[in-house]
């Protein structure tokens, strides 16, 4: 660790008028990007680095650690409020935050996913600031083998976890790899099922996937529900009823979640420390862990606040931990961290061992900005919560048409054009499909988000063991996670 | 203040010509064959607005991500050739395809007019710091003797330069396929495999002295290691040159071509992009024009039947 005088001349640097500033203008994109299905945090910020370029390094990077950490909450709101996750890490959040807000308290739970969410950033950013290099370190001896294994383990949870059957759950797994494989095969280069288009080479658009099946669907199914209802003024959100109690969150409610915001800390930094597993995995984990627990008088799924603090602590746990192989070894965690790395590099910074040597007061000023992003992401999104609560009471006919435009042009941008609108009708039409016929969306989704990791993991995985499975007595570590998801399927098997 | 107006209107009005003859009719874009956070989209983006400000256009930058190129490359072919659509891609995975599917490809070289190169991207053969070998030639022989060396890569041309060298020396290499340069320098730091190509993000953990370099991938030896040779040095004749381009459809009005070249040309040579080139890419702006971009694509795709005649 360097000397006590740099560090403080880091959080120093950080800790000013200008400094906050750019924080809060990038929490408040970040939240407001988030908030809007199809757009999301990665664009803003991939948009934003060039017009950093001319700031000072530790601003410019501040205002980029804001809109990433502004946008994992702001994915939670319409997650919560509508039932359509502004991107796939809010996904778990919907499962109980949605039913509490139907129930008339959309204010409560959006404030314990605010709470949950700076637990458990908060929780991972000090420990990236504690022991980033040792962790760099550890999370190295995960080779392709105990990535192979943790992505099993990771399947058999989540389709255990979600739906009514496990069967349904592996069978949505099984297809959601199915359409990873879409693309050009990692080992060859050849082409698979792209049937002409080269539009899919690189496989089928993840943005487009995931807006179609979360949030297109839904607002499909309720275009659908309020035709047949003839409703013409319906809300597009449950308006909040009952008293103060309902509004807040007392610190004893809070306290009453503390297991599961440790947990979900704990499940988010071993998850946001290895690359490439993402944030939407480390939910689900995390709530899949809450859910064999006692819920209490509210059952799990329906309303529950310790569920809602189990996938939000989880979710946000990711994004500090995924700092922890950037800055110690240079290596990005996720795309958030791949463009924090090219904005250090277009500022002459390369990221790696020694940038702890040559930049201690700069990574210390970004530590700082991180505390810092923290603290505005609750009191921005304590002001911001009121804003959306009020959006959304005006009425379906308004809002929904407007979150489908929203849809459109977010995925038209993100995917590259028609064509990835076209995917995500297609992604919408199928969500719904399977939600009729009871396979889980999200299990599917997420199947479908690893899978190119997974296959690769696979493919090496076979040349590193050779083709011999007795090869695997090397690695104890994937041994066991193979055991264990054996284990949990059998455990969770309904 | 009127006649003031009037007087700098008249003063702009005649200075445009000066500066070129041909002016867009509207914005131009510029699509990226990559998406969003990587290499091209960066140094995309920079030169978008390099060139914006030196010229006074409006640059559009638009995503077009898929198979490293080839989506954006196949629309781009046919887009209108007015000098407001450019698209940036890198050499390899082109020549690859048009070398491997020429059928298959709905455009050639020849759909193209081709603006300049941006920038060289240096690929290295790493190698943990105390492993037993500093050279391609000794992993070569440490691989004969210990049942086939694992070597990490994370494009085509990479792998077939190893199967190149395979073949010549029958080192039975294991190759293991990398999503990223990144992903490769994880594999050596942790240990899993004995070599990888990495594109310059393992400078600094070269620096911190954890790996180093065995060989230099490319035609030319790394400005930042010039003690390593490259694999044609030692006595492998193969290489790998990834050039980022920027081209246009086939048919580019002169006037247009000449002031889209100029302004690339301008923007790349300005402080601000060589020195985000130098520090996101560890080498110069590319300064190959329109004429010596195309001859070196097609020097290119020699090169890349070379490496799949194996």
């Amino acid at each position: 660790m360097p000397p006590l005088d740099i560090i403080l001349a880091g959080f120093a640097d950080a800790l000013t008028l200008w400094g906050l500033l750019f924080v809060i203008v990038g929490v408040v994109i970040g939240q407001i990007v988030g908030a809007i299905p199809g757009i999301g945090p990665i664009m803003a910020m991939a948009i934003a680095i060039p017009f950093t370029f001319t700031l000072d390094p530790l601003f410019a990077i501040s205002f980029l650690v804001g809109i990433n950490k502004g946008g994992l909450f702001g994915a939670a709101v319409p997650a919560i409020l509508m039932n359509t996750p502004g991107t796939p890490d809010a996904a778990a959040t919907a499962l109980d935050g949605y039913p509490l807000a139907r129930s008339g308290k959309p204010y409560k739970a959006l404030r314990i996913a605010l709470f949950s969410s700076v637990t458990g950033d908060t929780a991972s950013d000090i420990v990236l600031i504690l022991a980033a290099a040792p962790l760099a370190l550890l999370a190295l001896q995960a080779g392709p083998v105990e990535v192979l294994a943790l992505l099993i383990f990771a399947f058999a949870v989540v389709s255990g976890l979600v739906g009514r059957s496990l069967i349904k759950g592996l069978i949505a797994t099984a297809a959601g790899l199915l359409l990873a494989t879409v693309g050009l095969d990692p080992e060859q280069g050849s082409p698979r099922f792209d049937f002409g288009f080269f539009e899919l080479y690189d496989g089928v658009s993840l943005v487009a996937v995931a807006v179609g099946m979360l949030a297109f669907a839904e607002i499909l199914r309720r275009l659908a529900l309020g035709w047949t209802a003839r409703e013409v003024a319906r809300p597009a959100a449950a308006p909040q009823t009952g008293g103060p109690a309902d509004r807040r969150v007392s610190l004893a409610e809070y306290l009453s979640c503390w297991r599961e915001l440790v947990r979900g800390a704990l499940i988010g930094i071993g998850v946001g420390a290895l690359p490439g597993l993402g944030s939407t995995a480390a939910a689900f984990m995390s709530y899949a862990a809450t859910k064999k627990s006692d819920p209490g008088p509210v059952p799990w799924g329906q309303g529950n606040l310790r569920g809602i603090a189990a996938t939000e602590a989880a979710n946000s746990a990711v994004v500090g931990a995924n700092l922890i192989p950037l800055l110690g070894i240079g290596i990005p965690g996720s795309i958030a961290a791949a463009l924090l790395i090219s904005a250090f590099m277009i500022h002459g910074i390369q990221p790696g061992p020694l940038l702890f040597e040559t930049q201690a007061r700069l990574i210390y000023g970004l530590f700082g900005a991180m505390l810092m992003a923290n603290l505005c992401n609750l009191i921005v999104g304590q002001a911001s919560l009121r804003l959306w609560a009020w959006v959304v009471r005006a009425p379906e006919t308004l809002i929904l048409p407007a979150a489908l435009l929203a849809c459109i042009v977010g995925v038209y941008l993100s995917s590259g054009g028609l064509f990835g609108v076209w995917i995500m009708l297609m992604a919408a039409v199928l969500s719904l499909v399977m939600t009729a016929t009871g396979f889980p969306v999200i299990v599917f989704i997420i199947a479908f988000f690893l899978g190119e990791r997974f296959e690769r993991s696979l493919s090496q995985s076979l040349v590193i063991l050779n083709g011999d499975p007795l090869a695997l007595r090397d690695h104890p570590v994937a041994l066991l996670l193979l055991v264990a998801s054996g284990a949990v399927a059998v455990w969770m098997r309904r | 203040m009127k006649r003031l107006i009037s007087a700098a209107l008249g003063l702009a009005l005649m200075a445009a010509p000066a500066l070129a003859d041909w002016a867009p009719d509207g914005p131009i874009s510029l699509w990226i064959g990559f998406g969003a956070g990587g290499e091209t989209d960066t140094l995309g983006r920079l030169l978008a607005s390099e060139m914006s400000e030196t010229t006074g256009w409006d640059i559009v930058v638009e995503n077009r991500p898929g198979g490293g190129g080839m989506a954006m490359f196949t629309q781009l072919s046919v887009a209108e050739a007015d000098g407001q659509t450019l698209g940036m891609g890198v050499t390899m995975p082109v020549l690859v395809n048009l070398t491997v599917r020429p059928d298959e490809v709905p455009f050639t070289l020849d759909s193209f007019d081709y603006l300049g190169t941006v920038a060289l991207a240096q690929v290295g053969i790493i190698a943990p710091a105390d492993a037993p070998y500093d050279t391609l030639s000794e992993l070569v022989t440490w691989s004969q003797e210990n049942g086939g060396a694992l070597v990490g890569f994370d494009a085509r041309p990479q792998e077939l330069l190893m199967r190149f060298v395979d073949a010549e020396t029958g080192a039975g290499f294991r190759l293991v396929s990398m999503e990223s340069s990144a992903e490769g320098l994880q594999n050596v730091l942790g240990g899993h495999v004995q070599a990888a190509f990495t594109a310059g993000v393992h400078i600094p953990s070269m620096e911190a002295g954890d790996v180093k370099m065995i060989a230099s991938a490319n035609a030319q030896r790394h400005s930042y290691a010039p003690d390593v040779s490259t694999v044609q040095e030692q006595g492998y004749d193969i290489f790998v040159d990834p050039w980022f381009y920027v081209a246009a459809p086939a048919g580019l009005p002169e006037d247009a071509a000449t002031a889209l070249a100029d302004a690339m040309r301008a923007a790349l040579d300005s402080e601000t992009m060589t020195e985000v080139i130098e520090r996101t890419m560890n080498t110069e702006p590319g300064d190959a024009g329109p004429a010596e971009t195309r001859e070196m694509l097609d020097a290119g795709l020699e090169n890349a039947a070379r490496l799949f005649a194996n």
